[in-house]
């Protein structure tokens, strides 16, 4: 957690102008704790959409797979959904870590279908940050620490223009699981 | 003027994407069109019943039916909705496709199994309930492939099917050619539709092709309405490539964004 130059409010202020521009929704409708599926309308292939904008705003790798599919990636097949496409146990258990107990619709029996739903814009900008916060403590090319952002958005090394190499989205996850897997032995 | 005027041709998946534009083009050419789609939830039937009046603008009849490919008793419900509906089919067009965007050995189970259920079982399923119609009606199939059935392409496991899907079409042409029945496939490019939104996620800067590499559905649309059309009647079990080209260079000058 060295240096990121990027402030929340920027990354809110992208991910707003990601969501307008895929969704056509008024900026203003748009809450931190809108769920993109059924308070913004989205559809799930919408998700690629705004991710590749803020990709290209940030110059980031967001995360290809939801948590359950690297849940079972890294435990096996049948960890996180059953045999008629329901989240296990150990999965809502794993979500409630991530997304927060205050989630009603998360019980075992959930259908993997609803589990999208869950995407507020929070939870799109908190993964984000995570990324900006990976960034190294110095400059993979020239080993300079001095980072530097001229548009707010993008950074780059201060010495050589080197863009910042972060972390993509879904190392970021395996990394979390992993961590939560050694402290709470849920698989 | 329509040559198709007095068919009836049924595109798989056509909500959107490729099969939208060959339903829209079909229907230019004459043909009523049957709009199939796999969920009633979610977008796809909104987006379906805009087809069906877009067709209908066009001065068309159309038959919406939702139904799951990969399932043998809902293909057959399909094929018998089509025969109360309209007594006749012509155009089998196979193009719904469903699969995940991962590398083939890290499929799970259930991935797999869809993967072959819907883009190999379910256009056999099509194939054979839809034969007594086109028997009758001596039509034609098409089936839509792309260029992942020879070329690998990042996390595209469905190539492997289209693959399987292009023998399918040449041995289909043979069996089915004493019942006057043509078998031919249209090979895709890189189209931009949703699926390429996918794509683009495991294939770096994509963007950076030449923009007049990228297919649009309405080039695809064309070449079916040409394998439905008369002109066509030597090409047996053939899938020609619309691809702009893209397949045939090895080398090519990357443009800088």
């Amino acid at each position: 957690m060295s240096q990121n130059l990027i402030t929340e409010e920027k990354v809110f202020e992208e991910l707003k102008k990601a969501i307008v521009e895929t969704l056509r929704v008024d900026e203003n409708d748009i809450k931190p704790e809108s769920s993109l599926i059924h308070d913004l309308g989205a559809e799930s292939l919408d998700f690629l959409d705004i991710n590749y904008r803020l990709e290209q705003a940030f110059g980031i790798k967001m995360a290809r797979h939801f948590v359950l599919e690297h849940i079972e990636e890294m435990f096996g097949e049948g960890t996180a959904i059953d045999e008629n496409g329901q989240l296990t146990e150990k999965a809502i258990q794993l979500l409630k870590i991530r997304f927060g107990e205050d989630m009603p619709e998360l019980k075992p029996g959930m259908d993997m279908d609803e589990v999208p739903s869950l995407v507020t814009a929070q939870s799109i900008a908190q993964g984000v940050m995570d990324i900006l916060e990976s960034i190294p403590d110095q400059c993979s090319k020239c080993s300079s620490t001095a980072w530097k952002t001229d548009d707010g958005t993008h950074v780059a090394c201060g010495s050589c223009g080197e863009a910042a190499a972060y972390a993509n989205g879904d190392d970021l996850i395996k990394e979390w699981l992993t961590n939560v897997q050694e402290e709470k032995k849920i698989f | 003027m329509n040559p198709l005027t007095g068919k009836v041709s049924l595109i798989t998946g056509s909500s959107r994407g490729i099969g939208r534009a060959i339903a829209m083009r079909l229907a230019r050419d004459g043909s009523a069109i049957v709009i199939n789609f796999r969920r009633n939830a979610g977008p796809s039937l909104k987006q379906a019943e805009e087809l069906r009046d877009d067709i209908e603008q066009e001065g068309r009849k159309t038959l919406l039916v939702q139904a799951d490919i990969s399932q043998k008793d809902s293909v057959q419900s399909l094929f018998s909705d089509i025969k109360k509906h309209f007594g006749r089919l012509d155009f089998l067009i196979l193009n719904a496709a469903r699969a995940p965007f991962k590398p083939i050995e890290k499929l799970f189970e259930r991935e797999l199994k869809q993967l072959v259920e819907t883009n190999y079982l379910g256009n056999i399923f099509c194939i054979q309930e839809g034969l007594p119609l086109l028997k009758e009606s001596r039509g034609s199939i098409v089936f839509v492939s792309s260029l992942g059935s020879r070329f690998y392409n990042p996390a595209y496991p469905l190539g492997s099917m289209k693959a399987a899907m292009e023998s399918v079409v040449r041995d289909c042409s043979e069996s089915l050619r004493d019942d006057g029945v043509s078998v031919n496939a249209v090979c895709g490019g890189i189209v931009k539709t949703d699926s390429f939104k996918v794509l683009r996620q495991y294939w770096e800067n994509i963007d950076m092709l030449p923009e007049d590499l990228f297919v649009e559905p309405a080039e695809i649309a064309d070449t079916v309405s040409f394998l439905c059309s008369p002109e066509s009647r030597g090409i047996h079990g053939q899938s020609i490539v619309v691809d702009r080209g893209l397949s045939n260079a090895l080398y090519r000058p990357m443009s800088k964004k």
